[in-house]
């Protein structure tokens, strides 16, 4: 039993060794001798980070270039790419416009007929009739201003998604502005909070020389120095990525710098029904689908009229070869719609009709959808933000000045002060994240929930479709 | 005893009398001609201004008083080789006036007791009802100032932490009845007395709890002589505060008579720093009260050169035993809470151990002039709210940077290394302490301080008094009279009279506000 035992743990070893290579354990601890023998000077207080953390530290680090929302905006509103493509939809779709309501060429074309037909004198003539022949079709039913009408009423839709673009770079721009302004407050926070983990750290030392603390208390409280150090760090870094995404959305290089602004909202607060009628009431998105409706309305019309038969006139002069004398051509020529009275097109035309009454509904849904979750956050984040700011602020605050004063008559241990105003800074960083928030779903909620301005400009056929043709109806 | 002892009016008294028959002394004392009558002194010149290092020679007070009228002529000095105007033994131990055991103060043994006097707290007044003195107690919620501006939320009686004091003669048959002000039960205990059971107090076991509002009527005769007290027999109430001296004078007067009896309550309480509520549930304790007072607010025990002082100390700290040390004297252990002790088991001692709820009373000879601690030695009780020394107090920073801007953290010098840490142990002496110069009004705002040396609030502190030993001279100066004392002459005149003055350095003015 006992060798059962022993094979199993020597079988077992190889595993366990193999299982300790897996994991990448940090180096080995400097082990000290034991403490409480005799003096030990305390781990000292570590010095900055490495050189890594230069790496992407521009000097200096906030630029003298200041950037407010407004500027920013004027800057997208002539460099986001996304707001040309829009503009152009518009005039693709007016483009069409004029093309389908242009009235059709007239035919010119040279006759024939009866070519080798014999007369009198002569046994093969050139021709019963060779002559010019000029045919004009007559539109009937007012096919080219229906189909007008259906194009202009399709830029009509462009438009509407225009100013959905619009709204989707304006409100990205500004989301990407608080944010960068959140992070810009979350790295001047981070760096008291820094100088608060150095306090931390010379009170470490000061309480090992007093026999208050032992060498791993001073070295957790060196390792939380560090660690707000690196925290720091990451608070720069996002701000760089803030600031470079901000410029990507203007669409024009920006020299690094600071942005200045209100983080606070600003707005006056909206009830869900407000925010919600609203949205209903004027929202682009929506419009663009009611005005596809009357899109597809012209399109019914348009297609009702399709079966109504052009007349087709034509006439002509020539020469009759067999009894050599001038003459003239005429004819008229209309289709009999016996079988194709554009039925299914009609009945397509009037599908997409119901389809788009429906696609109303859909876009007001998602849009609700889209604003309950919205909503949510915006009115939980408000809620925190305006407490934050009406009481815990202020509260954390008073309790920091109250044990600072009872320090200084010396009523309180410093350490508590320190934690304190550790809890203090802290509810700030938070207060700055439940603003942020806050702002994001303020521009949202009153910018009718549009964001991601480099999403390709919508237009009303799918983006790069070319459904020009040479006669659009 | 018709009516309730008044300091105030006594002094009045004093005064007055002091002025009628003496008052070309008196004047003399405190007037410019002090000076010219100082004789001079050894090693010194007409003044203290040229004195040979000196720190602050220009400085020190002037001299006051009347040296030369000397101790009272009228009095035995020395009793087998023990003197009561300077410190000494005696002959032998087995004298019966070895470190003045029995020797007898200055009051006839026929006048009436000493006053007793509990400082800093009020006597409860009675009235004689159907045979019985009546007094009437009233448990209450009270704020009591601890020190000057620390106004502390209690549990006492009469308005009073701790309750008024109840001065009863053996014999008496007395009745006190308790209403009960609090908003919760309560119920009187009549320590240490031997009572018929059902007036013991002692809640639910021996009597119904006293409701709010209610009313209970106490009655008994008093067969018992010596230091006793009364408190609420709730743990928490008592841990609150509530508790009272009950001093019951015997039939025959003790022997040998004392020229001044005090009383002193020891207590303690925890009090969160920035509160003012005392936290009864706590098992430390962080505020140290004599008498509802913390040192330097405490009143001193003055008394005069040679009297025989009796001191009674009643420990009513809710779970700390107090070893109370006297400076400059040895004491005769004469009574515990129990009773007097008899005079073969009287014990001399420097510090005697009071436990909580036990009262002990000490006699001495005042014989040694001075200003003298008494205090308790447990080196936490001698201050209160004592708080960790790390952080800006011991960077030579000032706190103020901090409180300037909250919202901003001063940066702190993490490469600097100050000498002191090279010592394991650095710093030891506690950093900061600050008085306000409202604090300081009111601690040298009374009669008992006066003359005394300008740092001495720095050192008194907590669980902490002073017993003033003064010639007759400066007694009447600084009781007796209003006139100015500067801070120090007190002090000074007294090593001049009995010290080595040509070594005295006069006490630094705490930055020209004292």
């Amino acid at each position: 039993m006992t060798k059962l035992i022993a094979a199993a743990l020597l079988l077992a070893a190889p595993a366990f060794a193999a299982a300790q290579q897996l994991l990448r354990l940090p180096p080995a601890a400097l082990m000290p001798k034991g403490g409480g023998h005799e003096y030990t000077r305390p781990p000292a207080i570590p010095a900055p980070l490495n050189d890594i953390a230069g790496l992407d530290y521009p000097e200096p680090s906030i630029a003298t270039s200041a950037y407010a929302l407004d500027s920013l905006l004027s800057l997208a509103a002539s460099n986001n790419p996304t707001l040309v493509q829009a503009r152009l939809h518009i005039s693709g779709e007016l483009a069409k416009a004029l093309q389908a309501g242009l009235y059709p060429n007239p035919m010119l074309s040279y006759e024939a007929d009866q070519i080798f037909v014999k007369n009198d004198r002569v046994a093969n003539t050139p021709g019963e009739f060779q002559g010019a022949i000029a045919q004009q079709r007559i539109v009937t039913a007012g096919k080219l201003r229906l189909s007008r009408e259906k194009y202009q009423r399709r830029a009509h839709v462009a438009e509407h998604l225009a100013v959905t673009q619009q709204f989707r770079v304006c409100n990205d721009i500004r989301i990407h502005f608080y944010q960068a302004l959140a992070a810009q407050a979350t790295l001047a926070i981070r760096r008291e909070l820094q100088k608060t983990a150095e306090d931390s750290a010379l009170t470490s030392q000061e309480s090992y020389n007093m026999g208050q603390a032992r060498r791993p208390e001073v070295r957790r409280t060196n390792v939380a120095l560090q660690r707000t150090r690196l925290d720091v760090l990451s608070a720069e870094n996002a701000y760089q990525e803030h600031f470079r995404r901000l410029a990507a959305l203007v669409g024009a290089p920006l020299p690094g710098g600071a942005v200045v602004g209100e983080l606070m909202p600003e707005c006056p607060v909206l009830t869900y029904e407000e925010a919600l009628q609203r949205l209903i009431a004027e929202s682009p998105e929506l419009a663009a689908a009611r005005a596809k409706l009357s899109v597809d309305q012209a399109t019914v019309s348009r297609e009702l009229v399709q079966w109504v038969p052009d007349l087709v006139v034509k006439g002509g002069a020539g020469y009759n070869f067999e009894s050599q004398e001038a003459v003239a051509a005429a004819g008229l020529q209309i289709e009999v719609p016996l079988y194709d009275r554009n039925q299914g097109t009609v009945q397509q035309a009037r599908s997409d009709y119901a389809r788009q009454r429906r696609e109303i509904d859909r876009v007001e849904l998602e849009l609700r959808d889209r604003l309950a979750t919205t909503y949510q956050q915006y009115v939980t984040s408000l809620q925190h933000a305006f407490e934050y700011e009406r009481l815990i602020l202020p509260e954390l605050k008073a309790a920091y000045a109250e044990l600072l004063q009872s320090y200084k008559e010396n009523r309180v241990d410093w350490p508590e002060v320190l934690m304190a105003q550790h809890d203090y800074f802290d509810a700030r960083l938070t207060q700055v994240d439940n603003l942020m928030h806050a702002r994001t779903q303020e521009v949202l909620i009153y910018g009718f929930l549009l964001h991601d301005g480099l999403r390709a400009a919508q237009g009303i056929a799918p983006p790069g479709h070319i459904d020009a043709v040479p006669k659009p109806r | 005893m018709s009516k309730p002892h008044d300091q105030n009016e006594r002094r009045r008294f004093l005064k007055t009398s002091a002025i009628a028959a003496g008052g070309s002394l008196l004047g003399g004392l405190v007037g410019g001609h002090a000076a010219a009558q100082q004789p001079p002194m050894q090693g010194m010149g007409p003044g203290m201004d040229s004195m040979p290092g000196m720190k602050h020679g220009g400085e020190l007070p002037k001299p006051i008083g009347e040296p030369q009228a000397g101790p009272p002529t009228d009095v035995s000095d020395v009793y087998d080789g023990y003197s009561r105007f300077k410190p000494g033994r005696g002959n032998s131990p087995d004298s019966d006036y070895y470190l003045g055991k029995l020797m007898p103060g200055f009051r006839s043994p026929d006048a009436a007791p000493a006053p007793f006097v509990a400082p800093d707290l009020e006597k409860l007044p009675w009235k004689m009802v159907r045979g019985a003195k009546e007094f009437h107690l009233r448990p209450m919620a009270v704020e009591r100032e601890f020190l000057p501006g620390y106004k502390m939320n209690v549990y006492g009686y009469n308005g009073s932490m701790p309750g008024p004091t109840i001065e009863v003669t053996q014999g008496d048959r007395v009745r006190i009845i308790v209403t009960n002000e609090l908003p919760e039960a309560t119920s009187t205990h009549w320590h240490g007395l031997d009572l018929p059971v059902q007036w013991d107090g002692a809640s639910e076991l021996t009597q119904n709890l006293i409701e709010p509002g209610q009313s209970f009527a106490y009655e008994f005769d008093v067969h018992e002589e010596g230091t006793f007290f009364y408190h609420s027999h709730i743990p928490m109430q008592e841990a609150n505060g509530s508790v009272g001296f009950f001093i019951i004078h015997p039939k025959k007067p003790f022997d040998p008579p004392v020229d001044r009896d005090f009383g002193l309550i020891f207590q303690n309480f925890f009090i969160e720093p920035s509160q003012t509520i005392a936290d009864s549930w706590r098992m430390d304790w962080n505020w140290h009260t004599i008498n509802g007072r913390s040192g330097p607010f405490t009143t001193p025990l003055v008394c005069k050169h040679g009297e025989r002082v009796r001191v009674r100390i009643m420990n009513f700290a809710p779970m700390q035993h107090h070893p109370i040390h006297l400076h400059g004297h040895t004491f005769w252990i004469t009574g515990h809470e129990g009773a007097r002790v008899p005079k073969s088991a009287w014990v001399p001692r420097n510090t005697s151990l009071i436990g909580i709820a036990q009262a002990t009373d000490f006699e001495f000879i005042a014989n040694n002039p001075g200003d003298w601690m008494l205090h308790c030695h447990m080196v936490h009780h001698m201050m209160n709210h004592m708080t960790r020394q790390v952080g800006p107090r011991v960077r030579d920073t000032t706190v103020d940077r901090y409180l300037a801007n909250l919202d901003v953290h001063p940066s702190g010098d993490l490469t600097k290394e100050d000498p002191g840490f090279r010592t394991p142990g650095y710093p030891q002496k506690m950093q900061g302490m600050k008085m306000s110069d409202e604090f300081m009004q009111t601690i040298w705002n009374r009669r008992e301080v006066q003359g005394m040396r300008a740092m001495w609030p720095m050192s008194v502190m907590g669980l902490m008094t002073t017993l003033r030993v003064l010639p007759d001279d400066l007694y009447r100066i600084v009781m007796e009279s209003d006139e100015p004392v500067e801070k120090g002459a007190v002090f000074a005149e007294i090593v001049r009279r009995f010290g080595t003055p040509a070594r005295y350095e006069a006490a630094p003015k705490m930055k020209g506000r004292m």
